[in-house]
């Protein structure tokens, strides 16, 4: 996404400084009359605040900035649903935190697309406005990670502050290609994009993309409604790695897709609600999100749900924290984030979620556990109702390097025009008709 | 040089008279004034700025539209979307057939039959209606899934095969929209009936007409304004919903409400999603010129 620069992000026939002004927060005319009243209030009196003129003086993110601000003792952190440990509607690893830090946290369950969640943030960014969160996460395989990196709307991350990230972070989301050297984001949990397939009615499964294009079960197909999943399960299906292909290439794969559309081998396109669907049988095999399918296997009736990496590869995505400009609490931001890299609190977040694990460390943990975390995985126990030998020796959570060899990266799109081309490929099979 | 007075000269004879013109013209003007600005601030004003995105070029990344003059777009997205618009158009009118299929005999029977009780009739017609529609049509969702009480019956009693669905096709989102605009459908129907002169019924009667000929010659005729204000007024709704079909369809059905909705919230294409309404709402105004038409004005102000 770093590769999508403000030119091209561009229409035709508009002149980029007129972009600039219109989407870049100006220094208007009436903050420079208050900041020269401000000065002058101040060489009449002789003292000003000084924080005033710090954060006037150095650019958001830069490190005078960091080093001008406070702890407020509470942080605002919106994320995806169920992706934290929970104990009786609470949740212990921020619980932790708090008493740790002494940050309250309030945590909210607002995220439920990239695209509408970053439409419900964009008006108060492009105001100028605080966004009511100090905490996003965002996933890199849709453009809105990349929007907001390069409208300026995130702040630069202080990298002095991140000790276990630099010392924890595993290879898979350290110095990212959508992210280099960490910028602006770490990463949450990350995940495949597989297929999930139930083993009772589905025999021969094999380890190829090509059991979706499968006539055998026409009707009995789930496939994912977003137009970038989609389209990159197209293009490892026509033997193309996405981050290596062209615009033939899509225009290949989204024919492959409209023909399996058309043999009537699609039950439906769907977005989270395809598990559901999967457990109630509605389908038999399925686009998936790995943590889901492990997470249903740990339920009984559930058992005959399996994951399939299949040979072509399996899409790697990553949801990654971040800071939208703007925001109230930075610091205490920070600290968070830094705070989840620790072994310790990623064992207690990972028993809970299941999907792969941005600190290859948090396996020991949970393994022998010596911190905190021992009584929260012990209060966790009863809830989960598993060992933590499963969790920490899962190929889904902690994976094996052959696993890691087959995660694919999702294509960086390049210009605004890349993304309308990509989406007006694969949207309309889709939506269409 | 003698100057003529003017003759707009205040305290002229000729200025006096243009007064009282102007006094005696104005007050129409002056009354439907309130009407005007509601229509002006609420309707008009709303409607050129929506025509005016169709113009602009706006960035998803961004949001800010700016002014292109993008004559392009507008035939650009019916080109694209017009499968959408057909399917709206055939479900939205199945649905409002079948709501006049089945509202007709009750609001008929309730308007000659319903008696000191009428109101109470009317009331048990309206109480399903003041639950949220968005929970009407979840609580659909859960009575038609493959594995709702409706399916699961039908199956277990082998009068369907077992592969048979409705969640996701067609027919689903056809019976939501039927369902949820019923009363649409039932209200006009029934104030048309129950203003039926009975005289005139009897008239017929006095005439030989059995009551045959009394429904398809008087009460029938009688009641057209009510069948095309209830035809209106589910059709138009039905038209342009997305709620039915996000919920109960598919994807092979996808209809123009859902298209806009996704346009404007999700892909951030403003002037795509302005268009599409633009198409939607010239398609409903046909529909009201259309009454207006042939059936005159002054029964749009009785029945929509």
């Amino acid at each position: 996404m770093e590769h999508v620069n403000n030119e091209a992000m561009n229409t035709e026939g508009i002149d980029p400084s007129f972009w600039r002004g219109l989407t870049q927060p100006r220094f208007s005319r009436r903050q420079a009359l208050t900041a020269s009243g401000l000065g002058l209030g101040a060489a009449l009196a002789g003292s000003m605040g000084s924080a005033t003129m710090a954060g006037a003086a150095s650019s958001v993110g830069s490190k005078s900035w960091w080093k001008s601000q406070k702890l407020h003792h509470t942080l605002n952190f919106a994320n995806w649903p169920y992706y934290i440990d929970v104990l009786a509607g609470k949740h212990p690893s921020l619980q932790n935190f708090t008493k740790q830090t002494g940050i309250k946290v309030n945590y909210f369950e607002v995220i439920q697309d990239n695209a509408s969640f970053y439409q419900k943030i964009r008006p108060s960014l492009a105001a100028g406005q605080y966004t009511g969160y100090d905490i996003v996460v965002m996933t890199n395989n849709n453009p809105q990670l990349g929007y907001l990196m390069q409208l300026g709307w995130l702040v630069p991350l202080d990298h002095a502050m991140m000790k276990n990230f630099n010392k924890y972070a595993g290879p898979l989301i350290k110095s990212p290609s959508w992210d280099p050297g960490n910028k602006y984001t770490m990463a949450w949990q990350s995940g495949w994009t597989a297929i999930g397939y139930n083993n009772k009615k589905v025999k021969n499964p094999g380890d190829s993309v090509d059991i979706l294009f499968n006539k055998k079960y026409a009707g009995r197909v789930g496939m994912l409604s977003d137009p970038f999943e989609l389209g990159s399960v197209g293009l490892l299906a026509i033997g193309v790695e996405p981050a290596k292909s062209t615009e033939s290439d899509w225009a290949k794969a989204a024919k492959k897709l409209q023909q399996q559309k058309s043999d009537g081998i699609v039950a439906a396109y769907y977005d989270q609600s395809y598990i559901q669907h999967l457990k109630n049988g509605d389908i038999d095999i399925s686009m998936c999100y790995s943590g889901d399918i492990f997470q249903a296997d740990l339920n009984s009736k559930y058992k005959d749900l399996t994951l399939l990496i299949p040979h072509e590869g399996a899409m790697l995505w990553t949801d990654n924290m971040c800071i939208p400009k703007y925001a109230q609490n930075p610091l205490d931001a920070m600290t968070a984030m830094d705070y989840f890299y620790s072994p310790v609190t990623q064992s207690v977040v990972e028993y809970y979620n299941d999907y792969i694990c941005p600190v290859p460390a948090a396996k020991q943990q949970l393994l022998h556990p010596t911190g905190w975390n021992k009584a929260a995985l012990a209060s966790l126990k009863p809830e989960i109702g598993l060992p933590y030998s499963v969790t920490a020796n899962s190929n889904v959570v902690f994976p094996s390097p052959a696993r890691v060899k087959a995660s694919k990266p999702y294509y960086n799109f390049k210009s605004q025009t890349e993304i309308d081309a990509w989406t007006s490929l694969f949207l309309p099979i889709i939506q269409g008709a | 040089m003698d100057q003529p007075l003017p003759t707009d000269h205040p305290g002229s004879v000729d200025h006096k008279r243009r007064l009282t013109a102007l006094r005696k013209r104005l007050p129409p003007y002056l009354l439907s004034l309130p009407a005007g600005l509601w229509l002006l601030l609420l309707f008009i004003v709303p409607l050129l700025i929506m025509l005016s995105i169709t113009l602009k070029t706006c960035s998803p990344a961004s949001g800010v539209c700016v002014m292109t003059w993008n004559w392009g777009e507008l035939p650009h997205v019916v080109n694209l979307y017009h499968p959408q618009f057909i399917t709206s158009l055939v479900f939205a009118a199945i649905a409002t057939v079948i709501d006049l299929v089945i509202s007709f005999p009750i609001a008929y029977w309730i308007a000659f039959y319903g008696g000191r009780k009428k109101n109470f009739f009317l009331i048990m017609l309206l109480v399903p209606f003041f639950v949220s529609f968005i929970i009407r049509t979840l609580v659909w969702e859960f009575i038609l899934s493959n594995n709702g009480i409706v399916l699961t019956f039908l199956k277990h009693n082998h009068l369907a095969p077992s592969n048979f669905h409705v969640l996701g096709t067609g027919l689903a989102v056809i019976a939501g929209l039927a369902y949820n605009y019923l009363p649409f459908t039932a209200l006009p129907l029934y104030v048309a009936l129950e203003r039926i002169d009975r005289r005139v019924l009897n008239a017929a009667y006095d005439l030989y007409a059995n009551r045959r000929a009394a429904f398809m010659r008087v009460i029938l005729p009688l009641t057209i304004p009510g069948i095309f204000a209830a035809f209106l007024l589910t059709f138009i709704p039905a038209f342009g919903d997305y709620v039915n079909q996000e919920i109960l369809g598919g994807t092979s059905n996808t209809m123009i409400g859902t298209v806009i909705q996704n346009l404007f919230l999700i892909d951030s294409d403003y002037a795509g999603g302005a268009s599409l309404s633009v198409v939607l709402l010239i398609i409903s105004l046909l529909g009201i010129w259309l009454y207006a038409r042939l059936l005159g004005s002054r029964t749009i102000e009785e029945y929509l």
